[in-house]
């Protein structure tokens, strides 16, 4: 009994680390640039396409192709951000919610019409490892994608504490006028921040590889936990996302195994409505970051 | 101002008339299947531009309604043989109570949030029917007995019966929207949709005017789904439920011009137009070629015209109309 519970919250765990990959893209960009993107899915779907190419033309293992899919998201991010999103900031939300909803539409359907809708899997060594601690059953691929996602979010933490760069995103996150009262380029911080969010989307595409298949339209699960884990734990804040994401991936795991195999998505929702319902600003209450 | 409104009444006149014998001159059932879908993504855009048009509450959701108005009218003319007539009215009282609670929590959010939130409670709803099955078929779905041609069913021989139908929910969804849009709370909503703050800092009240909007778009929008699932003699939740169809309700409306009477009928008449001559062109294989093009056509709206395509129109007539004085 309390072996299939430590299991399911370490399944949830692992898995959690990619959801905090995507949530923290998402509270980034909501946190900077003041915008939700919508499209934040396709791109952990872009990652995992660069990624199956890579693995499947050049036997690059999805792990190592990180350096080719972060900085290629990078780009796109900077691209987006300078041609798209730059053109509707402005009071209005209709715009920019349907703008990078649009986006994502796109991406979704160009990648239907490319790839088909089939599953795409990459097999490697050690997709299925597994270490044996005691009772319970640590999948190696798993692990490693925790793991790198950890060491990404604690990099992007340094960034945004230590460095000129991340510092100026922050202050910009806190009062957009005062920023640039004091010097900072708002456009070159969002492109930034665009940037470092669609990298680390890309970088979630390539972990998830090794265990997750491919299809057009996989960034829809992710993109779904990341806005409900970025509400949980506060809009903007890259701590708080990081924190519900690991509880998302838990709650949604123990869904699965109380509820019923086909519950993940149900326990989730029901977190979400819960979560509007007695904390609408969060776990964290304020305006903490 | 009396001549534009004369040549406005005319013109509604014409357009009324066109409509009215439209079926009776195209016989094609190719075609008349084209005008019941315009016609219905139409009044699915109109419900929803009357909230998220006016009062700017930018939903995604609204495929719960559609999907809630279709299972209670189907429910109780399957097990329990009530006309869909009357389902379809309990449907949409359905609808508007589901929308109170839906409400209450996802207008707690505002902006992006709110439009997150509308999405997951569709989604939930569609989740709960694909699971409990001895509460309305789960993932299978049902087809809805056919019982040849039974007017007071909702089932008709003709094809054209169907037309006239949900011509007559768009007329119905028009009237309201035009009602609204000329009385006290039209001109509160668009107040909300502009700043909320500023609205509530003068005296309108915001949260009530929201619920109130909410529960008439949600109710029009499960007239629409009790009309579906009669046209297509078939139900289950992923239809129902569909998110294409809050995507569509959404869009036609923002590219034929958001918060006016007109706008989704011409931003639908422009889509579907466009999806259909695609798919002659080219076929369906293409899976995705359809929504490919809407997402551009939308983002060349949102980049070029954001007040859409009544916006390009009252554009034109405003030039139109200030060049007029030069030569009288």
């Amino acid at each position: 009994m309390l072996e299939t519970v430590a299991q399911a919250v370490i399944n949830g765990l692992l898995i959690g680390g990619i959801y905090a990959l995507v949530s923290i893209g998402v509270t980034l960009i909501f946190g900077v640039v003041k915008i939700v993107n919508f499209a934040q899915g396709e791109f952990v779907m872009i990652g995992m396409y660069i990624s199956f190419y890579l693995a499947t033309q050049f036997g690059i293992d999805p792990i190592v192709s990180l350096v080719v899919t972060m900085p290629v998201l990078f780009v796109i991010g900077v691209l987006v951000q300078h041609f798209l999103i730059r053109r509707v900031l402005g009071p209005n939300d209709m715009p920019q919610i349907f703008l990078t909803f649009a986006l994502s539409l796109l991406l979704l359907n160009l990648a239907l019409m490319l790839f088909t809708a089939n599953y795409r899997t990459v097999h490697t060594f050690y997709s299925d490892e597994a270490f044996h601690l005691g009772g319970l059953y640590i999948p190696v691929a798993k692990l490693i994608a925790f793991v790198v996602a950890m060491i990404l979010s604690a990099a992007l933490w340094v960034f945004l504490h230590t460095t000129d760069l991340g510092k100026a995103m922050r202050a910009a996150s806190q009062n957009r006028d005062v920023a640039t009262l004091m010097g900072i380029n708002p456009n070159r911080v969002f492109c930034v921040a665009l940037g470092i969010a669609l990298a680390l989307a890309g970088a979630a595409g390539s972990l998830l590889m090794p265990f997750y298949s491919a299809y057009p339209f996989v960034g829809q699960v992710f993109v779904l936990m990341a806005f409900v884990a970025v509400v949980l734990g506060t809009l903007g804040n890259v701590m708080g996302a990081l924190i519900a994401s690991l509880m998302m991936g838990v709650g949604e795991s123990l869904g699965i195994q109380y509820v019923g195999a086909d519950s993940g998505l149900l326990v989730v929702f029901a977190m979400l409505l819960l979560t509007l319902a007695f904390k609408p600003n969060g776990l964290g209450g304020g305006r903490v970051r | 101002m009396d001549k534009p409104n004369r040549l406005g009444l005319l013109s509604v006149a014409v357009l009324a008339a066109v409509v009215l014998v439209a079926p009776l001159v195209v016989t094609s059932s190719f075609a008349i299947d084209i005008f019941i879908r315009i016609l219905l993504f139409s009044f699915l855009g109109v419900a929803w531009n009357l909230m998220g048009g006016y009062a700017k509450q930018l939903s995604l959701g609204h495929a719960a309604y559609f999907g809630l108005g279709a299972y209670t009218s189907t429910i109780l003319q399957v097990n329990y043989g009530i006309s869909p007539w009357i389902g379809m009215i309990a449907g949409g009282v359905v609808a508007m109570l589901a929308s109170l609670p839906i409400g209450w929590l996802c207008f707690r959010l505002r902006g992006p949030y709110f439009t997150i939130a509308t999405i997951a409670t569709a989604q939930a709803l569609m989740l709960i029917f694909l699971k409990f099955r001895d509460f309305a078929w789960g993932a299978e779905g049902t087809t809805i007995p056919n019982l040849g041609n039974a007017p007071l069913m909702m089932q008709f021989e003709a094809k054209s019966a169907y037309y006239y139908v949900v011509l007559g929910l768009l007329a119905v969804g028009l009237v309201i929207t035009y009602a609204i849009e000329k009385s006290w709370m039209g001109y509160y909503l668009v107040a909300i949709g502009e700043d909320e703050d500023a609205a509530e800092a003068i005296g309108v009240n915001a949260p009530s005017m929201k619920r109130n909007i909410y529960m008439i778009s949600a109710f029009l929008t499960a007239l629409g789904g009790t009309f579906y699932t009669q046209y297509i003699y078939f139900i289950d939740p992923a239809t129902a439920f569909s998110f294409n169809i809050s995507i569509e309700a959404a869009l036609v409306s923002i590219v034929g011009g958001i918060g006016t009477l007109w706008g989704p009928v011409i931003g639908t008449i422009l889509l579907e137009t466009t999806s259909t001559l695609l798919q002659s062109w080219l076929g369906s294989s293409l899976g995705g070629l359809q929504l490919t093009v809407y997402s551009l056509i939308l983002m060349a709206v949102i980049l070029w015209r954001p007040t859409g395509l009544m916006g390009m129109v009252t554009e034109a007539y405003q030039r139109y109309v200030n060049r007029r004085p030069a030569r009288a």
